[in-house]
């Protein structure tokens, strides 16, 4: 939640935000353990920990075979790998760590309730997938598809991208600020009056962090699926 | 609530670039962890699947192969038995007619000499008998003339004498 001061500090001359700093270095840590501990002991046959791995790695293969021609899947496989588990466990971070300094700065919570974060990571796809746009068809045709159907349309395209860039990043970033919002408010109303809301806010905030969870992983998927259909766009040439 | 965002009052860029390099560190740590071993993993466990299958369809050719090859070996092995079986059969019959010709031939060579025998034997006893005759005739000749005859004179005369007894007797 960023309803607090924020606690920031300067270094090189650039503004960093130490709840974005905190809160990513844990999820780093978190994804690198999750991937280190799953994926001991490979075997042919494979056991839960590598069971759990490529189920996740088809999971999200899956979902960029949905918008991808599969012979071109290659790296984005494993972009679309670490997006996910990276954005699912910041969204379901701060569902469940919530810290703040003594002055009332949020420290640790979910990344993703940051717009700066989402807005990063909208920012790669699309960069990614002008990337992915320029070595696939060269720079005449993949900026040619700009210029599509006709000389007009380039306002539209350019416009296109700047909103494909805003609500890639601002909707996983609405749900999860939202979600932890609604949770912070429930909770002040629990501690409002003692015991009677106390009595009936738990359950609700129970219920409440219970949704989140469900909501922040279909957002780190909707990220990964729309992620994989804009990178898809960039690899053919419009007719 | 959002007022660090508006432009120029301190919005922290520095986290985006945190967060681009601190994924891009992320990516490269789960390729060599995890996705690179694991990817290989399945791409090994589907190529070993694809072999299996068509090791297996190798195999059961194989046997249908071999069951043609058996059953071929089976028909050719009766049909050689069964030329065996006649062979014997034809070559039984051959001896067994042989061994009776042999077996009618002996029996008839074995006649032939036992007649023969006979006949030499009835030759002997006769020459025998002309002797013994000749003998007894002289005796009985010399008793009745009372003198001494020489039997080796007389001996044609008896001879012609029962050789004209024999014919007699022969026919």
């Amino acid at each position: 939640m960023n309803d607090g001061p924020v606690s920031t500090f300067q270094f090189l001359g650039l503004t960093f935000s130490t709840a974005n700093i905190v809160s990513a270095s844990v999820v780093f840590v978190l994804v690198v353990a999750l991937v280190y501990f799953t994926s001991r002991h490979l075997a042919m046959k494979p056991t839960s920990g590598q069971n759990f791995l490529e189920w996740l790695i088809d999971f999200t293969n899956g979902i960029l075979k949905g918008s991808i021609p599969a012979k071109e899947i290659g790296g984005f496989g494993l972009y679309g790998f670490t997006l996910f588990i990276f954005l699912f466990l910041s969204n379901e971070l701060g569902l469940f760590i919530n810290l703040a300094l003594p002055n009332g700065a949020t420290i640790v919570r979910s990344p993703t309730s940051d717009p700066v974060t989402t807005l990063t990571f909208s920012l790669m796809t699309l960069m990614l997938a002008q990337f992915a746009g320029v070595s696939k068809l060269g720079y005449k045709a993949h900026f040619g598809n700009y210029l599509k159907p006709f000389k007009v349309w380039i306002v539209i395209s350019i416009f296109e991208e700047f909103t494909n860039f805003l609500t890639l990043g601002l909707r996983i970033f609405g749900v999860i600020f939202s979600g932890e919002m609604l949770l912070g408010i429930i909770w002040k109303l629990a501690v409002s009056h003692g015991i009677a809301t106390m009595i009936v806010a738990v359950p609700l905030e129970m219920a409440w962090q219970g949704f989140s969870a469900f909501l922040g992983a279909i957002q780190a998927f909707v990220f990964v699926t729309l992620s994989s259909v804009y990178i898809s766009q960039k690899l053919e040439i419009e007719e | 609530m959002l007022s660090h965002l508006v432009i120029g009052s301190g919005l922290y860029f520095g986290d985006s670039i945190f967060y681009v390099v601190c994924f891009l560190l992320l990516m490269w740590i789960v390729k060599v962890l995890a996705w690179k071993p694991v990817t290989k993993m399945m791409q090994d466990r589907a190529d070993k699947i694809s072999n299996d299958i068509d090791s297996a369809e190798n195999s059961r050719n194989e046997a249908a192969d071999l069951v043609q090859k058996r059953q071929a070996a089976l028909a050719s092995s009766r049909s050689e038995a069964q030329t065996i079986v006649n062979d014997a059969k034809t070559n039984g019959q051959q001896q067994r007619e042989q061994i009776v010709t042999q077996a009618q031939t002996d029996a008839q060579t074995l006649k032939q000499n036992a007649q023969k025998d006979i006949e030499q034997e009835r030759q002997d006893a006769l020459v025998n008998a002309r002797n013994d005759v000749a003998d007894l005739s002289i005796e009985i000749a010399s008793k009745i003339i009372q003198r001494e005859l020489k039997a080796d004179d007389q001996k044609a005369l008896i001879d012609s004498y029962i050789e004209g007894l024999g014919k007699q007797h022969e026919s």
